[in-house]
């Protein structure tokens, strides 16, 4: 795939439980639309977000911190928002810049949903 | 091995820069975790050249040490602007705590390219800042 161009889809998984799956580069485009997406699960009543970033290799720091954006609506609103399928890059990225101290890493798919349909915010 | 580029200042040309970065890192042998953390770092340093650098700027991404060179087998990359430059001394370094709350979440990027390279110099002076940053091929543990 054409790499700056980034491909979203997103989902309600569960009750409460919106699922983002995100694949190409993260930079102000990328994380703007990544928020349009949350802002409209969110609308839908979904409380807990979880972004899935598996195809995605690269990222910056404007794209990062618009994911910070949406982590701070959804604290404002006792939700919650959690990642997985990060590479070793993103993961540090998201260490370095404060994502990991209020969002859970997970690493795949499966194991988040696990987890997240068990405990959902609504 | 060394790639040279000139970049002009146009959206996602940084995505070339890391092109190189992977170009040269595979060459190199260098595991992807390493070539991954290189190219957001190279990305960083096009972006902050691109903000402020006032124009144009040029990339040098090469191999160094190993097989009879002097050091470890190593990537080096140079991104130099021409803009009005500044102290490195005194540049922000953002923390993980500072984050929420905080109405600009921006000026990560000389905070990522220390954290994800193995050795960072910046030389800054009205006119031309370079920054030049380099990755071992292994890391040292």
């Amino acid at each position: 795939m054409n790499e700056d161009q980034i491909k979203l889809e997103k989902d309600i998984i569960a009750e409460g439980l919106g699922l983002i799956a995100a694949e190409g580069y993260i930079n102000n485009e990328g994380g703007q639309a990544i928020a349009d997406a949350a802002a409209d699960l969110m609308n839908k009543g979904c409380g807990t977000l979880l972004i899935d970033l598996d195809g995605t290799r690269i990222i910056n720091s404007i794209g990062v911190s618009i994911l910070l954006e949406i982590m701070e609506k959804l604290i404002e609103q006792e939700g919650r928002l959690a990642f997985c399928s990060l590479t070793p890059t993103i993961s540090k990225t998201f260490e370095i810049m404060g994502l990991v101290q209020y969002a859970t890493i997970f690493p795949d798919q499966e194991s988040a949903r696990l987890e997240l349909e068990g405990h959902v915010t609504r | 091995m060394e790639v040279v580029l000139h970049l002009p200042v146009v959206p996602n040309v940084e995505l070339v820069a890391a092109k190189a970065i992977e170009a040269v890192g595979g060459a190199l042998g260098m595991p992807q975790s390493r070539v991954e953390a290189a190219s957001v770092a190279i990305v960083e340093a096009c972006l902050n050249a691109m903000e402020h650098g006032g124009g144009r700027m040029s990339v040098r991404v090469a191999s160094e040490g190993g097989e009879g060179n002097s050091g470890r087998p190593r990537l080096v990359v140079e991104v130099e602007d021409h803009g009005r430059g500044f102290d490195p001394a005194t540049a922000p370094r953002n923390t993980a705590s500072q984050v929420l709350g905080c109405a600009s979440k921006r000026g990560w990027g000389l905070t990522l390219i220390r954290e994800l390279m193995d050795e960072v110099e910046i030389q800054s002076e009205p006119g031309q800042t370079i920054v030049r940053m380099c990755k071992y091929v292994e890391n040292d543990s």
